[in-house]
């Protein structure tokens, strides 16, 4: 099951081996209610104690696959399922300390029913989430 | 007996619920308690291993069937056109996702399927590639014995080219096999009070969502023939048991009128918080059954 909010809990934590990090793990649940074709996520802002990391330079972690969002536009045939955990990975060199962050997350996702002009919109979510290890 | 509505209700009700609170033995229960006798999902969302779920879950779900005695009613997907950037699905592809969910709702013992068609204009236009699409599934969906229903859905009224267009290819196939949906988010004519909706403030469609399209239920008797199953939309039922935007009262008589003797299949979408929508669903069936028994009364 997942946790409520979009930003999950658990699995928020720095990226890399332990002493070089070389970025930060944030978990999303699923940002729709139905389960949907990568190709129809057009990347994930992220803004992690204020610093700000576009869609176009984070990356998605999904059943232990990255994608960058070139990979994620072609990924016609790979699903994000409900109830399925992704990571977005944030490249932020030596990662976040131990301790409480603002974290906030904008995912873009298209809709192909929705008119024109509102696609992709953003799913957001923003919390305080805590980082247990260095 | 037989000139009466059935209730369902679309597990969608629960969308702010499912997969973090309420899992879908929980969604099954719930559903039953009500006195409904129908269940609707949608496949993405409620079908672990959608679209080829394996033994497990199929065995999961026909156990929940037979405990319960809820039947399929409904089951909804979407066919999406703009699925990569810059180039649309052909006619073949559409093909491909029609075949794919009428294939999976047999399975599963559905009886409708709600194809979502992308859109491209701010009107919601679907996708030219649905008729020829559609037109090319309606034998298997003849030998699967399911109705294909496009829904009629706000900002989309009843009077409307789009739903024209669907008319038109029921008459000029002369399918039994494609039907109308009607979402009653159309009737809506009070404002919604708290909302968060995927439309931004200042959209052009913001103030139609938000203050209602305000169709009058008088119009379903024009496409009355047409009509396979509706989707009973609604947002707020008030401590005093009144629908605070759906106007149920001229709705009800509407389909009594009519003899519209299918599916009522709640579905809730008001504030996006978990643990609300179990009682709104409870209170919308009172409602609704009041409504019904008292249009018998008047008959008889």
């Amino acid at each position: 099951m997942y946790e409520f909010q979009l930003i999950q809990s658990t699995g928020f934590r720095n990226h890399g081996p332990e002493g070089a990090r070389d970025g930060v793990e944030v978990r999303l649940r699923l940002p729709n209610y139905r389960g949907m074709r990568l190709s129809l996520l057009d990347g994930i802002d992220v803004t992690l104690d204020g610093e700000f990391f576009s869609h176009e330079v984070t990356s998605l972690i999904l059943g232990g696959a990255v994608y960058d969002l070139a990979a994620m536009r072609d990924a016609t045939t790979v699903r994000w399922a409900m109830g399925e955990h992704a990571s977005v990975l944030v490249p932020k060199p030596g990662g976040l300390l131990p301790g409480i962050h603002h974290v906030k997350v904008a995912a873009l996702v298209r809709s192909p029913y929705f008119p024109p002009h509102l696609q992709p919109l953003a799913v957001n979510g923003e919390r305080l989430a805590t980082i247990v290890l260095p | 007996m037989e000139d009466r509505f059935k209730y369902g209700v679309s597990l969608y009700s629960f969308t702010e619920d499912f997969g973090s609170v309420m899992s879908i033995e929980e969604g099954f229960d719930h559903i039953a308690d009500t006195g409904a006798t129908g269940i609707e999902i949608l496949g993405e969302t409620h079908v672990t291993g959608y679209p080829t779920p394996d033994k497990a879950w199929l065995d999961r779900w026909f156990g929940l069937l037979d405990r319960t005695g809820l039947e399929p009613t409904n089951m909804c997907s979407w066919v999406d056109t703009k699925l990569r950037l810059g180039q649309s699905l052909s006619a073949d592809e559409g093909v491909a996702e029609l075949t794919r969910d009428l294939t999976l709702a047999h399975q599963l013992g559905f009886k409708f399927l709600r194809p979502k068609f992308g859109v491209i204009s701010a009107d919601l236009d679907p996708d030219p590639i649905w008729a020829p699409a559609v037109e090319r599934v309606l034998d298997l969906a003849h030998k699967l014995d399911i109705v294909i229903c496009p829904e009629i859905h706000s900002p989309t009224p009843i009077n409307h080219p789009v739903v024209h267009g669907y008319i038109d290819f029921i008459e000029h196939t002369g399918t039994k096999n494609f039907a109308l949906l009607i979402d009653t988010g159309i009737f809506q004519d009070r404002p919604l009070k708290s909302w968060v909706h995927e439309v931004p403030e200042g959209d052009s469609d913001h103030a139609k969502l938000i203050n209602g399209m305000k169709v009058n239920p008088e119009e379903l008797v024009g496409i009355a023939p047409y009509i396979a199953f509706i989707q009973a939309k609604f947002h707020h039922i008030d401590d005093n048991l009144h629908d605070e935007n759906i106007p149920w009262e001229k709705v009800i008589p509407v389909l009594k009128r009519i003899g519209y003797t299918g599916y009522l299949s709640s579905e809730y979408e008001g504030v996006r918080e978990p643990w609300v929508a179990i009682d709104q669903v409870r209170r919308q069936h009172v409602l609704l059954r009041r409504l019904e028994a008292a249009c018998g009364a008047v008959h008889a």
